[in-house]
């Protein structure tokens, strides 16, 4: 039976706008707790059997009593449901950025699910309490102890890293996980090594998993279709049919790809539950395009089914499912342009949904048909539209060739999570595995090594026996002395969580990850599953540094004779030094083109690169400098005292790599030329920038001449730049709006966001606007800095 | 060493030249207009601004100006030229430009002697005018009101000069941009349109082109930070009354344009 046989035209569409309403009205997520629960119940079972096994044979238990249900509006079955708590704290309203504390608490989710009949606090305490003393919350415990001088004021902060990599399912959607379960036998049969025995064992079990739940999803649509009228019973048994065939057997519409899919990756989050955040599709358009044109089926009938494509990845009342990437466009390794129909029907489908998630990501590159541009008029230009991230192809393929990768994997780099490069099916780039605070380095150095928020003791006193003039003489090598101390630090716990986490294999996923080949799960932190592998550090601070040694030199220049107020007024937080605050503040400021600051951000952040690739994971593979924070130049800034750049305590240090808010006045061509002096090319895990932009300065009556506009004044002088000889920005984020427009928002939601969702980027994501916390919202509205990017 | 006082820098997108534009407000102005948007820059001596922030309500001096030398100046524009796109270069504006006349001249022959595209935005008063011009390759001129004591009385300089200025570059056949700043109980009567049309009328206008622009109000919180008072009430235009002078210059033969 064909999708056309059962649905009329423009059925689909309005039903995928049903079906996100109904999940928008679900206010409880409980099935991150059955998977759980399940671990906890058949223990004794599990205990014996070696992890990896045990990791498989967990998730086949949870398949099989997992409750399933498909909605009457579901063109697709699955969902994402069962492995995301409503915790994400942006998202959550009680959010404060006050209440941070440097511990990521693997079983604090536990408090997040309210107690109810069904699911009493003694129920809730137990699986709580065995995941307590399962072995990888006692080692991240242990690593959390050992660091929590550093992390409680975010000198460093540290993470085990789930999500946040790229499956590669296209061989899978092609041939089925039928032949990948029979290959995986037959190695088991045969290998010597049992490791890899147990794995390839390991990772079967978990693919035969996958068609068992697909078969009882098929199951659960041949017994709706008792009780379904007419019509629908043609859609059910449509989806019986193809629930049968997927994702065993290869897909032979677009239909049955996306539902193979779909299966795939909801077992794949249920493995990691829960919330296994940022994982991303990879290029949809390339992923789906040859079973579109298999059936040469139109860009509007592939555009709605990729609607339902689209539900699937809002989870719940505030779409808690956060941070996944669908990626369109982009470039072969010749410079040949990859946009195809898909491409389109996946812009027609986000444009007409208007959901906050999943994120659309758009390669660019200098080949890019205008029709891209012109068509991202609509997304930039219609108020409460999401807007996509954009990135440039040209740039990303020369920095991943400088960190290694091969030529023929360029073309498949994606985006995890936000925006960091990780090689689809290929690479476990840990990307968020440490966070370094620059901000807070300097404070130390400054402060003898001691807090200035709170006074405690943090770091040696390197500045010792020196006049106050020496120290600020000497402050960048002091600087980079002390960063060396904590970076060290840093890496011992951020391996340490990563052998932590490695507690929880995950065999499904790594037989997308490379697993096929090694049989080594990808989170082996002995031998190598996959074939690149690093882990992340998110650099905090660059240009609040870089201003402050300007103000630190202009101070030494102009009035030396104040240098001995410096520590004094930065204890005070300028209370009663506020002459002085403001001759800080009058120094040269990173992003108005002025050289000496511009070349100092530069020098620290390809230092500061350079040290942290320096270190090794783990596997012995480099660490990756990502200059991106997100959100997190709020919280860490919280914890940061007053810098010599005049900015007071507690206040937000830059945002990725962009000056900070307020410091860039001269307009966006400044900044632009501002950015362009930052080294790229040592970015290997990515970075983050952000323009908020004034809609005023585009002057196009239609959407298109609008889009082409922002190509020529905004992304070409930026990405394209002819006479830029440097590796180039290879990522940028815009919220095309003004400070009243989203006060409007706020104060008059009815009038305003009608649907109550109006879409805004927030770092690598987008969100509904009204979802957020008040911190939050005043963030975005704050740091659209608008003096920065005058056009 | 020479050096030029600048109150304001930036990239501005086809509105002072064609194409993307590092533009140079230039500290110092001969005229008094009301509505200046950029009252800081009257002075050629600057002035201290005092400038509340609207979070902690602290006031924060600032003086109006910062002194570059040409060299600075010069270097700056090099470094800039990735962002001169579509024919973009740099305008230099104000204040009033002409009024830092020597070093201005001795910046514009360095930027010719390097290829970069020279505008300049001024009000037609300098006595010197023409010798500036072979160095500006897209020039924009003010033309305020037709009538030469209005001007007077209002800006506080006759008009005199501007027309004479104005008179010779239409005549030397060269391009200019015109700019009339369409202020109500100003310029949008009936008599000024007709004195604007008879000076248009009597010279040769092929290779002009004019741009109204309508009174606005961007500049108002700095008069106060300047500690001046701003003294203008009611200037604003009706969209009908600009549609109405465009027209009337249309029909004039006169190219009007929007920037």
């Amino acid at each position: 039976m064909k999708v056309s046989d059962a649905y009329q035209a423009g059925q689909i569409g309005e039903m995928a706008q049903k079906l996100f309403a109904q999940e928008r009205s679900l206010g409880r997520l409980d099935g991150w707790f059955l998977a759980r629960e399940t671990g906890f119940l058949h223990q004794e079972e599990l205990k014996k059997l070696p992890e990896e096994l045990a990791a498989a044979r967990r998730l086949e238990l949870i398949v099989d009593m997992l409750p399933l249900t498909i909605s009457e509006h579901a063109v697709f079955a699955g969902t994402q449901r069962d492995a995301f708590a409503r915790t994400y704290a942006l998202i959550n309203p009680a959010f404060q950025v006050e209440t941070f504390c440097g511990y990521c608490d693997a079983t604090a989710v536990f408090d997040d699910i309210e107690p109810n009949e069904e699911f009493t606090p003694e129920r809730i305490g137990a699986v709580k309490k065995y995941m307590e003393d399962s072995p990888y919350v006692q080692k991240l415990k242990e690593v959390y102890g050992a660091c929590e001088d550093y992390t409680g004021e975010v000198a460093f902060f540290i993470e085990q890293v789930t999500g946040h990599v790229i499956p590669d399912f296209r061989g899978a959607l092609r041939e089925g996980v039928g032949p990948m379960i029979e290959r995986l036998e037959k190695r088991a049969n045969e290998e010597a090594d049992e490791k890899k025995r147990i794995n390839c064992q390991a990772m079967a079990l978990t693919l035969k998993s996958g068609v068992k739940l697909a078969h009882r999803y098929a199951k659960l649509a041949r017994e709706q279709q008792k009780e379904a009228n007419p019509e629908r019973q043609k859609q059910l048994a449509l989806m019986e049919e193809t629930l049968n065939r997927v994702p065993e057997k290869g897909a032979e519409s677009l239909y049955e790809a996306m539902q193979s899919f779909l299966i795939l990756w909801q077992v794949m989050c249920m493995e990691q539950a829960p919330n296994p955040y940022a994982f991303s599709v990879g290029n949809a358009d390339r992923i789906f395009e040859p079973y579109r044109a298999m059936e040469n089926l139109s860009r509007r009938e592939a555009g709605d089914l990729f609607k339902h494509f689209l539900v699937f990845f809002n989870v719940g009342d505030r779409s808690w499912a956060i941070s996944q990437n669908v990626i369109i466009s982009g470039r072969d390794t010749e410079g040949r342009d990859l946009t195809n129909e898909m491409s389109y029907a996946i812009m027609d489908a986000y444009y007409d949904m208007n959901f906050p998630q999943p994120i659309l990501s758009v390669k660019l590159h200098k080949n890019t048909p205008d029709e891209i541009y012109a068509y991202m008029g609509k997304f930039f230009f219609s108020p409460g539209v999401l807007t996509p991230s954009l990135f440039n192809d040209d740039a990303v393929f020369e920095v991943l060739k400088k960190g290694g990768v091969e030529a023929c994997d360029l073309p498949d780099y994606s985006i995890a999570g936000c925006q960091e490069p990780l090689i689809m099916g290929k690479d476990n780039g840990n990307t968020t595995n440490s966070w370094l605070n620059l901000g807070k380095i300097l404070e130390l150095t400054l402060n003898h090594g001691k807090s200035l928020i709170t006074g405690k003791r943090m770091g040696p006193d390197t500045i010792q026996g020196l006049t106050d003039r020496e120290v600020l003489e000497q402050i960048r090598e002091k600087f980079y002395e002390n960063a060396e101390y904590y970076v060290s630090h840093m890496v011992t716990a951020a391996n340490g969580a990563s052998e932590a986490i490695s507690r929880e294999p995950v065999p499904f996923l790594s037989a997308f990850m490379g697993g096929m080949e090694t049989a080594i799960d990808m989170r082996d932190t002995r031998e190598q599953g996959t074939k690149y592998n690093g882990s992340g550090c998110l650099i905090h601070g660059l240009t609040v540094v870089a201003d402050a040694f300007l103000a630190i030199d202009r101070l030494l220049a102009e009035k030396p004779e104040e240098a001995k107020n410096l520590l004094p007024a930065l204890q005070s937080n300028f209370e009663g030094y506020e002459e002085l605050q403001d001759f800080l503040l009058a120094a040269p400021k990173f992003g108005n083109n002025i050289p000496e600051v511009d070349e100092e951000a530069a020098r620290i952040a390809e230092k500061i690169a350079d040290l942290v690739a320096s270190q090794k994971n783990y596997l012995g593979n480099p660490f990756r400098p990502d200059y991106s924070t997100p959100s997190t130049h709020l919280l860490y800034g919280y914890w940061t005292g007053a810098t010599p750049d005049g900015r007071k305590a507690r206040e937000m240090l830059n945002y990725g790599v962009d000056p900070l808010y307020g410091e860039a006045g001269q307009g966006l061509g400044f900044r632009i030329l501002s950015a362009l002096r930052l080294p790229y090319g040592k970015f290997q895990g990515g970075y983050a920038s952000h323009y908020g932009i004034d809609p005023k300065f585009f002057t196009g009556k239609t959407y298109e001449e609008r889009g082409m506009q922002f190509k020529t004044r905004v992304l070409a002088p930026t990405f394209f730049n002819e006479m830029n000889e440097n590796i180039a920005p290879f990522y940028l984020y815009v919220n095309v709006t003004t400070p009243e427009i989203l006060r409007k928002v706020l104060e008059n939601p009815k009038k305003y966001a009608p649907s109550g969702v109006y879409i805004m980027r927030i770092h690598g994501t987008f969100v509904n606007f009204l979802d957020l916390s008040p911190a939050i919202q005043q963030d975005i509205i704050k740091r659209l800095d608008l003096n920065s990017t005058r056009v | 060493m020479s050096s030029l006082r600048i109150i304001q820098k930036g990239f501005n997108y086809s509105q002072d030249g064609p194409g993307n534009r590092l533009v140079y407000h230039l500290q110092g102005c001969n005229l008094r207009c009301p509505w200046c948007a950029n009252p800081e820059g009257l002075s050629l001596e600057g002035c201290v601004m005092q400038i509340k922030d609207p979070e902690s309500g602290r006031v924060r001096k600032k003086r109006s100006f910062q002194e570059y030398s040409l060299e600075e100046i010069c270097e700056e524009v090099m470094r800039s030229r990735m962002l001169f796109f579509e024919g973009g270069g740099v305008t230099f504006t104000g204040g009033e430009p002409t009024m830092q006349f020597e070093p201005l001249r001795e910046l514009m022959e360095r930027l010719k002697s390097r290829e970069i595209h020279i505008a300049m935005e001024n009000n037609g008063t300098h006595p010197r005018l023409m010798e500036l011009l072979p160095l500006v390759d897209y020039l924009i001129l003010d033309f305020k009101h037709p009538d030469a004591g209005v001007h007077k009385r209002v800006t506080g300089a006759s008009n005199e000069r501007t027309r004479e200025n104005l008179e010779k570059i239409l005549a030397s056949g060269r391009g200019v941009a015109l700019r009339i700043p369409l202020v109500h109980g100003f310029n949008d009567t009936p008599e000024a349109l007709e004195g604007f049309l008879g000076f248009f009328h009597s010279n040769p206008m092929d290779k002009a082109t004019l741009e109204i622009l309508p009174y606005h109000e961007y500049g108002r919180d700095k008069w106060e930070q300047c500690g001046m008072e701003y003294l203008m009430k009611d200037g604003f235009v009706t969209e009908e009354r600009v549609a109405e002078f465009e027209e009337a210059f249309r029909k004039a033969g006169i190219q009007v344009i929007h920037t």
